[in-house]
């Protein structure tokens, strides 16, 4: 994927965190609009494109700070294979702990 | 003040020799200076009458060819362009640029910044060469189009925004506002049609989007250029070619004019 890319993913997932935290703030907060929130699909929904989007937006960000650090090309394209691994392994992990919380196996 | 009444300044300047010195020195010098002095002439002053020794480099003496960039001050200046009284302070700290080898003194090494310039193809890219050989006419190019370009042709390549850089300092791959500068100058000239030849330098991991903003680059440019800009609009250019497929280079208009005549000779190698 070109840096152009990755970078606008960077940016439209910062949007996406700042929206989805905002509606998980007011789910957590509001016990009005918090209880409608709730019992809805949009619960579930909002905290995993909040997961997406922050695990996305994380690494990526700690991948630029460590190109910056460490140079050499090599360098570059090891950190981002080791970023996008570390991103799976993570989401995999916190989508895990989402489905057994929202969806129990019984 | 009288031009000709002259004041005694201390000039605190950098000395250091890396082919046979293992660290730097400062060395002090007073100067006598006038209103009108610039801080090459009192260097130039120094080198004449007290030490010969001092390496600078400096040509046009006019801001015109970025020869004489150095930290004044702690601040990237030209020598040339910098009056020593309009500092205000009794003691002139003089230094190289920060982020270059020095080569001794005051003189640095810009090799490594120009073998990252020619990767992004500095001059007018265009594919009809048969026009180019034997020209039929003039390219069109409106006052706008001109306009969208014109402050950052006006570069010197003093080098002065790559040494205020922060990314700069950290990341030696990082390609730098001067460099990015050029290649967005060329990009945005309707006449160029190189935007996808220089994709793979100015979108990579250490092209445009290593950029903090800082915009140190703009503030210390003695030109006005205003690379940081020119930063943002090569980043807006590369997110339309990325994500809507919308390319940079444009079809220009070429306007006929009987008056051109003769056929241009390339030089050997080029075709």
């Amino acid at each position: 994927m070109k840096e152009s890319k990755r970078m606008f993913l960077h940016y439209i997932s910062g949007i996406i965190i700042l929206v989805t935290g905002f509606i998980h703030l007011i789910a957590n907060n509001l016990p009005d609009i918090g209880t409608i929130i709730h019992e809805s699909a949009l619960y579930p929904v909002n905290l995993i494109m909040l997961l997406s989007a922050l695990t996305y937006h994380m690494l990526n960000g700690v991948r630029v700070i460590l190109i910056e650090l460490i140079p050499g090309r090599c360098a570059a394209k090891a950190i981002t294979w080791i970023m996008f691994l570390v991103g799976i392994a993570l989401y995999i992990y916190g989508l895990q702990v989402f489905l057994n919380l929202f969806w129990p196996v019984e | 003040m009288s031009v000709d009444k002259e004041i005694e300044v201390r000039f605190k300047i950098f000395r250091f020799n890396p082919k046979i010195e293992f660290a730097p020195s400062w060395q002090e010098y007073k100067v006598k200076v006038n209103r009108s002095t610039t801080v090459l002439d009192a260097l130039l002053k120094i080198k004449e009458e007290q030490d010969p020794t001092l390496a600078i480099r400096y040509s046009c003496r006019q801001a015109v060819c970025g020869s004489c960039g150095m930290m004044i001050n702690d601040k990237q200046m030209l020598a040339c362009f910098t009056r020593v009284l309009e500092l205000g302070s009794d003691v002139i700290k003089v230094a190289p640029l920060k982020n270059y080898r020095i080569i001794k003194d005051l003189v640095t090494d810009f090799n490594e910044l120009f073998q990252k310039e020619k990767q992004v193809k500095p001059y007018i890219i265009r594919h009809d060469l048969e026009e180019l050989l034997s020209p039929t006419g003039t390219y069109k190019q409106t006052e706008d189009e001109l306009l969208r370009y014109i402050q950052f042709a006006d570069c010197i390549e003093c080098g002065m925004c790559n040494s205020a850089c922060p990314v700069s300092a950290t990341d030696p791959l990082y390609l730098g506002p001067m460099i990015l500068n050029r290649a967005y100058r060329f990009i945005s000239d309707p006449r160029d049609l190189g935007f996808e030849q220089r994709l793979k330098v100015i979108d990579s991991e250490h092209g445009c989007w290593r950029c903090h903003f800082a915009a140190s680059c703009s503030a210390v440019c003695p030109k006005g250029v205003d690379p940081a800009k020119a930063i943002q609009l090569l980043r807006r250019a590369l997110v339309k070619k990325a994500i809507l497929g919308i390319s940079s280079s444009k079809k220009v208009e070429l306007i006929p004019m009987e008056h051109i005549k003769g056929k241009l000779e390339l030089p050997r190698g080029w075709r």
